[in-house]
Parts: C-alpha cells; structure tokens; sequence
C-alpha cells in the first residue's frame, strides 16, 4: 500500500499537497479552511486527499464524548452547561483527529442527526435520543466528500446543510427529528471535496453556485506528464518489491517522515494562532477587491487567510504580496470568470483602485473626419425650457414627422 | 421672473426630469434632455452613415459603464453628453461649475448643511469621485480637476465635439443629472459657445467588436524564478489563450488545425479560402497573436509562428486533455440572459412523456400508495412512536407505519439540430450553432445529433450521441456553402428521428435564408413544406430559429410543422442557447 510520505508530488499535483498542509494547519489552529480538488478521473485528488490521514495528529477530547467537546471549551448539550470540576471529573481522552467522509447513499440523518435506533428499540429501557451525524462527529476535524458535484445533483437537501455548515467559521448544523427539541450545535470542520467537473452533471459551480463559493479555495489538478515520475509511480505501486530501490523508502523511514510532517503542522499552528499580516497586504487584498470588483467578500477573506498559512508552511514569518498573487488562482478561479481572473492575475501593482482607471477603453480610432458642421441649428438651453420640453425620446424626435 | 419663483421652477424640473430618466433608463432607452443634451446608460454614436444631420444614436449594445470604464456589472454609469457648436471648453471650468451648483443644491435642501462644513463637504467630495468630465482639453474627475490635476486628450478619447459627462448615479440621483446639464451648459455659453441642437435621438446596436485580448494575457515562456521575482501564473495565462482561440474556432482541433496555417511549411498549408468559410474573419485574432508574439511576418512566408508561437503549440498538444476540460467547462456555462432578445410565434402542441425513477433521499408516509421501495429506519421509527401512542406491548409495524422512498420524474428530451450550411451560415453563424449544440450535449442528460443541409443535399453530422467527441468530431466536418434546400434536410432528419429510439424527440431548425433548391418538385418552398407537414404524424416536437427577414415564410413553415417559430436579430450563440433553454422549460412545464 502506497502512504502519504511516498505519494509522487509533480508539478501538477504540487498545489494541492500545499492546500492540504495548509488547511489541516489551519483546523488543529481552530479555524477550518475548505477546499476542493478539481481535475481529470485518474489524476490522484482522492487518493491524496484520503492519504492525508495518515499524518493528521491526535486531539484531545472528553472522554467518551460523541461530538469531541474540547476539554477547555466543552459546546455539545451533554457538556456545556458542566463546571471545569465536572469536566476534570469526566476524563480526557486523546483520540485521532476526525477524518470523516459522506458518500452518496447518505442521508439528512446519517450526515446531521436522527434518533438513536438502538436505544429507541431497546426492550427494557427504550428511550427517544438524538444520535449525531458525521457532521458532529466530525468537529475538530475534516469532513471528505468524494465527486461533490454529483452530491450536489441529486442531494440538495445534504447540499443544504453543507451550506450552513460552511457558511460561517465554526458553522452550524441543526438536528431536526419530529417529538424531539430541535439541536443546534456549533460545528468547526474542514470540508475537503473532490470532483471532476468534466463528469455529469458538470462542475459545481454550474449546479449549486453558492456551494462553490463556499470552498475557500479550488486545486486544479494536472496530470504528470515526466516520464520520470510515471516510471516511478509504477514502481512503486507494484506487486512485489524484489529490487529495492534507494529511492523508495521501507516502513521505519516512512513512520519516521509522518512523524515529522504531523510535528511540524503542530509547530506551525502554533505559529499561526500568532501570526497577522502586514497592513500593506491586506490594502493590496482590499484593492483587488475593489478595483475588479469582485462579487464575494469571502474570496477576500479567503486571500488573507491562504497568503498567511501559505508563508507559514513555506516556514516564513511574514505574508508578502508574493503569497497572495499566488493564491490568487486558487482562490479566484471558481468564483469569476476566466477573463477577469486573467486580468487579476497579470494585475501585479494592483495600483490605480479608481473606477476610472482604464479610460483608454474608449471607441476604436473612429473616422476622424468627420463632418465640423455636423449640428445645424443651436440649441436653447435648458434653464430656459418649460416642463413639457424637458424630456423627449426618440418618438416625439421622429425626424419624418417632424418634416 | 423674479428669482424666487425661478428657483421653485427649477426645482420641480429637476424632480420631472429625475422621474421621467428613471423610467426611460430603467427601460434601456435614452432621452434628450432639453435641446443639446443626451442621456443614457449606453454608449452614444453619430450617425454618418445616414445624411440626417444632428441625430445621436444611442447603442443599446454598448453599457457606457462597460464601454468607456471596464466596469464589470451593468448599469451603473449614466452618460451625458451636452453638444456644442465647434470650439474649445476647459474641464477644469465645468467641474468648478458643476461643484459649486450642487454644493448650492443641497445647501438650499436643507439649510442646516451651512453650519456642518464637514458633513457637507463629505458629500460634496463623494460625488465629486463619482463624476468624471472630457471635453477636447483634457479628462479627469471632478475631484482632480478642481485640483487642477487634468489628463491630457488623447487622439480616440470621446468628448472631442461634445462634453463628455460619466457619472455613477443610482436611481435615486438621477436628479443630479439636470443639475449637471444645467450647469455644463452655463459653462459653455459663458466660454462664447453655441449650444448644438440634436436634432432627434435613435436607438441601435452596434456591431460586437471583437474582444483584444492580447494587450492583457501575457505569455512569459519561463517561470520566474527566486523569492523575490513577481510570480506570475503561465498556465492560467495560456489556458485563457486557449480558451479565447476555442470560443472563435471550436476546440482544441481546430485550433491545431489553424495553427497549422502558420507553420514554416507550406506543404501543411490550407489556403485563405478554407480558413474563411469555416471559421469567417480570422485577421483580428492573427493580429491578437502578433500582439502577444506568437506569430510574425516574414517576408519569404507570410504570417508564421514564432519560437514562442510554437512553444505554445507543443503546449497545446501536451495538455490536451486538461485544455479541453477547461473548454468544456466554458461551453457549459449559460450566458446572461439579458441581452437575448427573442420573439415567439406559435407553440408546439405535442405531449411528451416521462420517465420515473426511486429518489433515495427522501421518504414518504402514504397509505393509500402501496408501490416503492420500503425505507426500513423511517418505518420502525414510526412504528415505535405509534407504537407507544397505540399501547402496544410488543413491537409491531402497522400499515400506517410504512415509509416508502419517494419517486422522481423528468422528461427526457432528444434533440436533433437542424443546421442550414448554406453559404449565408458561414463564420460566426456556424460557430454560434456549433456552440449550441455542444452546449445541449454538456448540459443535458439527453442524447444530440446534428444534420445539415447544403448545396443539393443534406447529410448526418452526428447521429444521436452522448458521446462529446463524436459530436466535435462531426462539427468540424461542417463547411457551409452553396444553396438551401431545406426539404431533402427536413428529410434527413426526420429519417434520422424515426429510425433511432429517441424520447420526446426536439427538431431544431437554424437557418437564415428560405430554401432556394427543391426535392421533389420544382417549387423548393412547397417541398420543404411538404416536408415539414410530416413532422406532426411522428410526435415531433418543432421548432425553428429565423431572422426577421424570412419571418414570412418561416410562420408557414412552423403552422405546417404545429411547431413554434422564434426570431432574433442575430444567430449568435447566447441568443440560440438562451432561447432552446426557454423552450426547453416551456415543454416541460406542460
């Protein structure tokens, strides 16, 4: 089985490793950041994706608590209304960080929450009690969703509860069963999706806009194209293993280089719980934002947030311009389209915020000789018009009915 | 006239004059305004083609905001221009004239602003950004030119006979705009000009410029390298090269089939002729890649590819399938539909049919239906709770209890395009029904097929497909020439419907011309009537895409077909696919 240390990272697939980094760093720092690979079948997004678990680190939780309430900051109805006592009491428990995924036979109940089966069938003692979703569940953690375009298709009611749930940072999901109160609980989870937009029904942002734009950020995934890498990939995922190569690496190295990546996303959550961004940054941000007048404040929310994981995991204490063009792509490509992302882009100086900056768009070279006395008569000024002479359109001009 | 009751005057002019231009804007209409003043949110033009003298066009096609300051959205711009009779007038004047008059107008509004400079000044300062003034002597905001800051004239800039006035108003200021005419025109009788008479307004389209896009995607080959070189994105850069060449010629075939044009060796070359019939003008875009130094001239071989030109090249056939996606993903986006302009005739009256099929997500509880597919949990969860309320003392499910998934229907629609080749169809119309049918099979669940008819017969394109290859494939073979003959195309495709198991079969019919080659007779107009009379018998749904001028012939032809008959004034590509999109809802709401 191929790991997460030894999946073949190539130009095309780069960025994505980078959002990954970049948005577990970000959920172990409390804050989730959503993204979402698009790219042709084949071309790894899920398998990454899912590998990813492999180096998320563990959190703590109380123990035996279904919707993971940190110890510090308990939110579920069973602990939040505990003193710190009672909550010393209880125990703590260090589990794996959530990595959850809704497949496509889901439904409201399994994703938010429905009554608990078991306990409501129970011959001695049956009981009415809400059994969380994944999406509770998942708390603290990252929530997958393999072909999230499909999903989107012919599930708009899970789309809508995703669309809380990413709405806002914690989001929210609200447990609705008939004959029991209705539970809102605050949820942080990371969404990962993956999709390929070529595939029916189409890329996402064609089926449900809104859920689009609620992905912070969009991995366009390339397919390798050195031979190198694909011999390589082919190596490594055969059979048997009789010539061992120096390049690929045995299990003991492999623990050893997840060991390091999940110390160094710890290390770095921490540096990002501290890190701001110089102002001159986020003027540039705010610029862009005004001068090509984007739609979304998110994608602006979206930029301040990646240029600063992304100094981070490149180990920078500082966000520069350079970070934020970028993740301009990544940020813009699903939310405007192409022409104006181009435009962005190649817009490095972001000068000029006036929205009279470009007036040289002006009518082509028109004929210049054109006639000096095109105007014949003069005309009164206006101050000196009645009301009815005021306004006239193009009927009550009609040069014919005037002659 | 005393001057108090010259003040109330003008104030009620100014609100008539704010209620007439928000009702005649938001119609995307302009007005005259007083004698020597145009308003509107469009673009304006003279009209040199006719010999009316003194009449302004007002291009309904051109947003001014669009045109003159690359905003993005519609609308937001109001542009005035005050004519004047030939001479020289100062912007920095009128933004002096023009800051003074408001800065009076809202005193007199509401006197209290005297005592809040601050207050007042901010307003003031806010519509100062907002205004943007031209003549012959320069351009700026009223802001800067109150500064003195002034941006010369440049040869092209509009304002060169006229006061050239852009202002981002909303409705509710549209009472600034007499205040701003008023003014200006005060500014231009005290510099000893004339005012100009416009004689009357009209409103027309101009013809859609082609987009430059080369001044703006740049193409550095290398990545730049280091921490602190600009990073600039090459890829993006080049797929939206990629994408503006596939808009113009289709796919990622044809745009290698260009190229080809250009290669140093003649041997591959295909001539002028060919390159006009398939794709129409292709010049503006050879400029577009001079721009970008893809292409140069040489003297021994024409127009060929740069190093750069054939770097691209090598690009283009490596990323192929990732190109393509991104050019799928384009064709499947649906245009705006503002700008579609359409007028129906008829309806189409056939029935269609549905299919169904099991929704896993969402249960029902209905007795009186015993079919379906049983949703365990929601059934033993309803057992329990009547179970309770029933005092059972042992579980039990009831007849009541059951749950069931719900059902879905949707109605299939085949659809089969019906594409005049003729000579007339070349260029833009062959690429707008190209797109159309690309973009059916990309957004649609249901399968498309493509026939065209040319010169004395028609042919299958595409036979009904899924298959987006297939069908690009086939498009690329379409090469409209010669005559009309729309019988032996009605023919083909009817042909083509009744031997393929099609569901609620859609027979779109594209055409600019009427049919000037017959089938059966000698009279083509009575045999593609004929024709299209056998459609109803077959359960076909029917209908046809014209221009204004065939409309007469066009009506019979959808009467004989009981179909619907949609006339735009253009055949190009959001037009068609806004209107089979609307048809489409139209059938399904039946």
């Amino acid at each position: 089985m191929i790991q997460y240390a030894n999946l073949e990272r190539y130009e095309g697939n780069e960025a994505l490793f980078d959002l990954i980094k970049m948005s577990m760093l970000s959920t172990i720092a409390g804050e989730p950041l959503h993204i979402h690979a698009e790219g042709l079948r084949g071309t790894g997004k899920t398998t990454i994706m899912r590998k990813a678990q492999d180096i998320l680190p563990p959190i703590k939780r109380i123990k035996g608590c279904i919707y993971n309430c940190d110890p510090k900051e308990p939110h579920c109805p069973h602990h939040r209304e505990l003193s710190a006592q009672e909550i010393a009491d209880l125990g703590v428990e260090e589990i794996p960080m959530p990595f959850l995924e809704i497949s496509h036979s889901a439904k409201v109940g399994t994703v938010a929450g429905s009554i608990d089966l078991a306990k409501l069938t129970d011959e001695s003692h049956p009981e009415a009690r809400l059994l969380p979703g994944l999406i509770p569940q998942a708390h603290r953690g990252i929530l997958f969703i393999d072909e999230i375009n499909r999903l989107a298709d012919t599930a708009p009611e899970i789309t809508d509860i995703l669309l809380d749930l990413m709405g806002t940072k914690p989001g929210i999901v609200q447990i609705e069963e008939a004959g029991l109160p209705v539970v809102k609980i605050k949820v942080s989870v990371s969404v990962w999706a993956a999709s390929n937009p070529d595939e029916d029904p189409g890329p996402l942002e064609e089926i449900r806009r809104q859920l689009s734009d609620r992905f912070d950020m969009v991995c366009y995934m390339g397919r390798p194209t050195s031979i190198d890498v694909l011999a390589k990939m082919l190596k490594e995922n055969f059979h048997t293993n009789i010539h061992p190569d120096k390049d690929i690496m045995d299990e003991a190295t492999i623990a050893k280089k997840h060991q390091e990546y999940t110390s160094s996303l710890l290390k770095w959550a921490e540096i990002y719980k501290q890190a701001d961004i110089p102002d001159f940054v986020r003027n540039y941000i705010a610029r862009l934002y005004v001068k090509h007048n984007l739609e979304s404040i998110r994608a602006i929310e979206a930029m301040q947030q990646s240029a600063v994981l992304y100094a981070i995991t490149k180990n920078r204490d500082q966000a520069t311009i350079n970070d934020v063009s970028r993740m301009l792509p990544l940020i813009l490509k699903h939310r405007i389209n192409s022409d104006t992302l181009i435009k962005v882009i190649n817009d490095i100086d972001g000068k000029g915020e006036s929205i009279f900056s470009s007036v040289n768009k002006s009518a082509k070279k028109t004929d210049l000789a054109e006639e000096k006395e095109y105007f014949k008569s003069v005309g009164r000024p206006l101050k000196f018009l009645g009301r009815n002479e005021l306004i006239n359109t193009e009927k009550s001009l009609d040069v014919n009915k005037a002659d | 006239m005393n001057s108090e009751r010259s003040s109330k005057s003008n104030i009620s002019n100014i609100t008539t004059t704010a209620n007439y231009l928000s009702l005649y804007l938001g119609q995307d209409q302009g007005v005259r305004l007083g004698e020597s003043v145009v308003v509107s949110t469009k673009a304006h033009a003279r009209m040199p083609k006719k010999k009316i003298k003194g009449q302004i066009e007002i291009l309904t096609n051109r947003d001014a905001g669009k045109t003159y300051l690359n905003c993005i959205d519609l609308d937001q711009i109001v542009h005035i221009d005050v004519y004047h009779l030939p001479g020289e007038i100062d912007p920095r004047d009128v933004a002096r004239a023009i800051f003074r008059a408001m800065d009076q107008y809202f005193t007199n509004q509401d006197p209290q602003l005297q005592y809040a400079e601050e207050v007042r000044f901010k307003m003031l300062s806010s519509y100062a950004e907002k205004i943007q003034i031209s003549t012959k002597l320069g351009k700026g905001k009223i802001y800067d030119l109150f500064q003195n800051e002034i941006i010369p004239y440049t040869v092209g800039d509009e304002g060169r006979d006229h006061v050239h006035i852009l202002a981002r108003l909303n409705r509710e200021e549209y009472f600034m705009v007499y205040i701003i005419a008023t003014t200006t025109e005060e500014v231009i009788i005290q510099s000893g000009l004339q005012l100009a008479q416009v004689r009357s307004i009209s409103h027309g389209k101009q013809k859609e410029q082609e987009d430059d896009f080369g001044h703006y995607i740049k193409i550095p080959w290398k990545r730049f390298s280091g921490q602190e070189a600009t990073f600039m994105s090459p890829e993006e850069n080049v797929n939206q090269l990629v994408l503006k060449l596939a808009e113009k010629f289709g796919g990622i075939e044809e745009i290698q089939d260009w190229m080809q044009m250009y290669s140093r060796n003649i041997l591959k070359r295909k001539g002028a002729e060919y390159q006009k019939k398939k794709w129409g003008d292709i010049e503006h875009y050879v400029e577009q890649m001079e721009e970008m130094g893809l292409m140069q001239k040489t003297p021994l071989l024409g127009t060929t590819l740069t190093k750069k030109g054939l770097e691209i090249q090598d690009y283009i056939i490596k990323h192929k399938p990732e190109l393509e996606t991104e050019i799928r993903r384009n064709i499947r986006r649906v245009p705006g539909g503002s700008s579609t302009r359409f007028r129906k005739v008829g309806q189409s009256k056939q029935k269609t049919t549905q299919v169904e099929f099991v929704d896993y997500h969402k249960t029902i509880n209905n007795s009186d239906n015993w079919t379906g597919n049983l949703a365990v949990a929601e059934t033993v969860i309803q057992a329990k709770k009547s179970g309770l309320l029933r005092g059972d003392k042992h579980f039990s499910i009831k007849k009541e209890d059951l749950y069931f998934y719900d059902k879905k229907s949707y109605v299939p629609i085949d659809i089969c395009l019906l594409m005049d080749a003729s000579g007339s169809m070349a260029g833009d119309k062959r690429q707008a029904a190209c797109a159309l049918a690309q973009h059916l099979l990309l957004t649609g669940k249901e399968r498309v097929a493509v026939v065209t008819f040319q010169e004395h017969s028609a042919r299958v394109v595409a036979p009904f497909t899924r298959n987006q290859s297939i069908l690009s494939k086939g498009l690329a073979t379409i090469n409209p020439s010669g005559l009309t003959p729309m019988a032996s195309g009605i023919m083909t495709a009817l042909d083509l419907i009744s031997k393929s198991r099609v569901h609620n079969p859609l027979l779109i019919m594209i055409t600019d011309g009427i049919p000037n080659s017959p089938l059966w007779t000698m009279d083509s107009k009575a045999d593609a009537l004929e024709a299209i009379s056998k459609l109803p018998e077959q359960k076909i749904h029917f209908i046809c895409i014209g221009v204004e001028s065939t409309r007469l012939f066009m009506e019979k032809l959808s009467e004989r077909g009981e179909g619907a008959l949609y006339l735009v004034d253009d055949l190009n590509k959001e037009n068609l696919i806004n209107l089979v999109r609307y048809e489409k809802n139209e059938i399904l709401k039946r």
